[in-house]
């Protein structure tokens, strides 16, 4: 009894290590790394520690075992005026329940003006995140030479799996740019609707998934899943969200690097942090060896985030410590580092972003490549998946009627 | 020598259309610019290719011995071609080109317990299939937004279930490859045949998925098929044509008439072997008669739903009636009995719902719970006497089993007529069970069902038409399913096991390969092993039929 006891105070105290280790390779401040990289710099296993705490540890470690990269000068975007104007127009109404619950929330950011010694801020800096501008809606995939998200999945061995899909966003209750404004009637419930799309390998082509995101805190998602080889919907629970979304190596909050219900988790704004990421993907999908995750030929650059630490609510949840580094302008994130219940670092995703045009000429950004390491198991994978923004895609498409009516390889658009 | 040149026309026809749409520098060379921006990006092929391998493992009987030998080797090209018209116009095509030769030892055990003559076996090219006529054909419409419309052979499948059939009845089945109850092995494509026909849905509200969907089938479009997809035998042999596939259950005439045969059901005899030995069927083909269907879907709070009503039906193995249409013989005794099924037009009340339950007072159930429910009205069943009767006379006729007679002695046709119920439960969730898993957070996705038919208005003598065997006021069958991925989905182990609380199952078991270095392979072996007390009843009339597959396949 005592020696189990020993047994699991040792592995606690094991657990304390690593996780306090791990803490100190990527804390919220930049007394390790230099924040004044300069454009132009090459940082590799000789001056690694120029970045240390700015980029994934499992990054660095490919750093430290010879992976180089460059410094650029940073892209700086801008929201906007529609989304700017809603913001104005609609936050000061914005309030937080009490289970986190955003309250009187119409469209736009919901908290432009915050405090970080608020103590509510974590919670502030997560809606911020959820209601980022993106778009009235979005093709997932649509920037993309081809038109398709391309998802390849990397084994530990170097062996590599590739999939195309699409997915596509409607945001019916916050409209910046089409009518009707800033809601479709009827769709006042809705916080957003996706659908999926799988288009190779022709096994998988033409599963399709409807998944339905309600504002009701209480309320679960809708999925529904056509399955080509029984030509029929399935539904589907979504509360089961830990399940890794195989082959891959997300799971369903791993989507957007965090897509769980906001007022499921607690946050704790950790403090401001310059990072590096890449907000001008160069190419798409970035340049890689074949069976290796590291992009190569793409530039970083220093970015200014605030760090907000999300903990589940629920003990039994499979993140129970995950990392967000958001963007200060935007809101995206660029690193999200998580770790597991025993305290050990699991997995590493970082985002690329890049900019892309709307209709009327005006440069926004999207997400580029994504990429996601299990540092445990050495798989990976990696999503392009630029997006197109306001289609204009019309409500009716977000219907069960229209998972019937792709057939294997076809477009719904 | 005329069918072989059909098919090698048919097959350099295809390539080169293949090759003429894949081809973009030689598409340019021929058909100019604009031909070759259209066919690349408006146009996808994709299709694969694919070898089945079965092996049978039962023991076989003296009548037809299958024991340890390839009962499949079955290999299909399916190229597939999507054009994009317009956003309101898209037509999808594909075509099946199949080709299974057949190993000499099947073909000479099937000669010899082919008896009598002149019925003959399947020929050697049973199984092909090297039609020019697509497999499947459709032209989406889009007028609106919220108005589609399919045009073309397709398949159509309403309801929820998984592996059995409920209202999953507009295709016609074709037990022709797939062994039933066994869907590890084939797609539903495998196991249904596309029909012509149109399907319009329109979209009422689209937030709450509230749409109307409209189905006709017009079967005189459809070529006939030869009914090959009864699963349960009979002695049919006088009009000397072959009608069973690879999965009946007595094929040609192995069931003798001295233990009954088709002629148990009216003149099982007591001691002398008087029964009919053989009958004539007016079968209508797969696929050929007219369905129509409507419904509407709905979706309020969490439960999905819909009703609708569905007209014309296939049925299938123990689904089929019978009527008698007459008996010819010398003698006192009947040696032919020619027979019609009467049950192809059947009107079914249709209602089917899906449900996803999250947490029940704080427990975490996370199932989907989803349901069907047919009524059949006056649908009919064979219904025999015993013992039995001369329904002219009322006198004994000093056999087992003898016609129902229903209203007065001379009015027989052995068919009663019952309203009937029809339905089924699922259960789905996905389960984490970390010990059995290399990925503790990679699911097993369990699921459960339960199908029963309710006969209202039950008689004695309610019978399945070609074995005779009982059919209970309520019969129940139960289903269990699950499957997970390892190492990354490059194992994919999945089992499906079928109960009927009388005594028969069956289990379909399989696990699949798929390389990490190559997403287009996939390899699956699996088996169709089935079970039960006896062999009068679906599925343990299957049970010479176990078999294990190998199946692989190239996707493109």
């Amino acid at each position: 009894m005592k020696t189990a006891f020993n047994n699991c105070l040792r592995k606690r105290f094991y657990a304390g290590i690593v996780l306090g280790l791990a803490w100190l390779t990527f804390a919220p401040s930049t007394h390790a790394a230099d924040a004044d990289l300069k454009p132009g710099e090459t940082i590799g296993p000789n001056n690694w520690q120029r970045i240390q705490g700015m980029v994934g540890e499992n990054f660095l470690n490919r750093v430290k075992a010879g992976h180089t990269i460059q410094i650029k000068a940073p892209k700086t975007y801008r929201h906007l005026k529609e989304y700017t104007d809603a913001t104005e127009r609609y936050s000061g109404k914005v309030h937080l329940g009490a289970n986190g619950e955003l309250i009187g929330y119409v469209a736009g950011q919901p908290f432009p003006k915050y405090e970080l010694n608020d103590p509510q801020i974590g919670q502030k800096l997560a809606w911020n995140f959820f209601w980022r501008w993106l778009g009235d809606d979005y093709k997932t995939g649509g920037a993309v030479k081809g038109g398709k998200i391309i998802r390849s999945v990397i084994e530990k061995d170097g062996s590599e799996r590739r999939a195309d899909l699409v997915s596509y966003f409607l945001f019916p209750r916050t409209r910046y740019t089409s009518d009707p404004k800033p809601v479709i009637p009827g769709y006042e419930h809705i916080d957003y609707m996706q659908l999926r799309i799988d288009s190779y390998p022709r096994d998988a082509a033409g599963t399709t998934t409807l998944e339905i995101r309600y504002a009701d805190p209480n309320r679960a998602d809708d999925l529904y899943i056509y399955i080509p080889s029984i030509r029929r919907i399935r539904r589907a629970t979504t509360t089961q969200r830990c399940q890794t979304l195989a082959p891959s190596e997300f799971n369903l909050d791993d989507i957007n690097s965090f897509n769980g219900k906001v007022t499921d988790f607690n946050y704790k704004f950790l403090g401001e942090k310059k990072i590096l990421a890449n907000l001008s993907q160069e190419k798409l999908p970035f340049d890689r060896k074949q069976g290796d995750y590291l992009p190569l030929n793409e530039k970083w650059e220093v970015v200014d985030t605030y760090v907000v630490e999300i903990t589940p609510k629920d003990p039994n949840y499979c993140y129970p410590r995950k990392l967000l580094h958001l963007n200060k302008v935007t809101f995206d994130t660029h690193w999200t580092l998580i770790w597991d219940k025993r305290g050990e670092y699991w997995k590493e995703q970082f985002g690329m972003f890049t900019p892309v045009k709307l209709a009327d000429g005006r440069e926004v950004w999207s997400v580029g490549d994504v990429t996601i390491v299990n540092v445990q198991n050495g798989r990976s994978t990696i999503v392009t998946s630029t997006r197109a923004y306001n289609k204009g895609y019309p409500a009716s498409m977000f219907s069960l009627a229209t998972l019937e009516s792709i057939m294997r390889g076809g477009s719904i658009e | 020598m005329l069918n072989r040149r059909r098919k090698v026309v048919v097959i350099i026809a295809g390539i080169g259309l293949m090759h003429l749409l894949s081809g973009s520098a030689l598409a340019a060379s021929i058909l100019g610019d604009e031909w070759e921006k259209f066919f690349k990006e408006k146009v996808t092929i994709s299709g694969f290719v694919e070898n089945t391998t079965g092996l049978s493992i039962s023991h076989g009987s003296r009548f037809f011995n299958t024991s340890n030998r390839f009962i499949m080797n079955r290999l299909t090209f399916q190229p597939e071609v999507n054009v994009e018209f317009a956003d309101w116009a898209k037509l999808f095509v594909s075509w099946r080109l199949v080709k299974e030769p057949r190993y000499n030892a099947e073909a000479k055990s099937r000669r010899v317990a082919v008896s009598p003559k002149p019925v003959e076996p399947l020929d050697n090219t049973f199984y092909d299939e090297d039609s020019p006529k697509p497999w499947e054909a459709v032209l989406d419409l889009k007028p609106s937004d919220v108005l589609k419309i399919r045009l073309g052979r397709q398949f159509i499948s309403w309801g929820e279930t998984d592996g059995l059939r409920l209202l999953d009845v507009i295709n016609p089945q074709d037990g022709t490859f797939a062994p039933p109850l066994a869907p590890n092995l084939f797609d539903l494509d495998e196991t249904r045949i596309p029909s012509w026909g149109l399907r319009l849905t329109y979209t009422i509200r689209p937030v709450s998925n509230t749409n109307f969907e409209f189905v006709a089938l017009p079967g005189f479009l459809d070529e006939a098929k030869q009914r090959v997809d009864e699963v349960l035998g009979s002695n049919d042999t006088a009009d000397g044509r072959v009608r069973y596939g690879r999965w009946s259950s007595y094929p040609e005439t192995r069931m003798p008439a001295n233990l009954g045969g088709i002629g148990r059901l009216f003149a099982n005899p007591v001691g002398v072997p008087v029964v009919i030995p053989s009958v004539t069927r007016d079968l209508p083909d797969a696929g050929d008669s007219w369905k129509i269907g409507a419904r509407f879907t709905h979706t309020i709070g969490q439960l999905n739903f819909g009703l609708g009503y569905i007209w014309g039906y296939n049925p299938q193995g123990g689904d089929m009636v019978f009527k008698l249409k007459g008996l010819t013989g010398g003698g006192g005794v009947p040696t032919t009995a020619h027979i019609s099924l009467i049950n192809d037009r059947t009107s079914i009340f249709a209602g089917h719902f899906n449900y996803a339950i999250g947490d029940v007072a704080g427990i975490p159930v996370n199932t989907a719970l989803r349901g069907e429910i047919a009524f059949y009205p006056s649908q009919p069943y064979n219904i025999a006497d015993f013992p039995g009767r001369n329904c002219a006379t009322g006198a004994l006729t000093g056999l087992l089993a003898g016609p129902h007679c229903k209203r007065g002695l001379a009015d027989s046709d052995a068919i009663v007529e019952k309203n009937t119920l029809r339905y089924a439960f699922g259960f789905d969730r996905t389960t984490l069970i970390p010990f059995l898993q290399e990925d503790p957070w990679r699911p097993f996705r369990l699921s459960f069902q339960l199908f029963q038919r309710v006969i209202l208005g039950y008689e004695d003598g309610i019978r399945v038409f070609s074995t005779a065997n009982k059919i209970p006021k309520i019969s129940t069958v139960l289903t269990f399913r699950a499957g997970t991925g390892y190492f990354g989905d490059t194992i994919l182990p999945d089992i499906f096991f079928a109960y009927d609380p009388q005594g028969y199952w069956a289990v379909n078991p399989a696990v699949s390969y798929a390389p990490a270095r190559n997403e287009r392979l996939k390899f699956t072996l699996t088996a169709a092993i089935y079970g039960g007390k006896d062999k009068f009843s679906f599925p343990g009339s299957l049970s010479e039929k176990d078999s294990i597959f190998l199946k692989m396949r190239y996707q493109f």
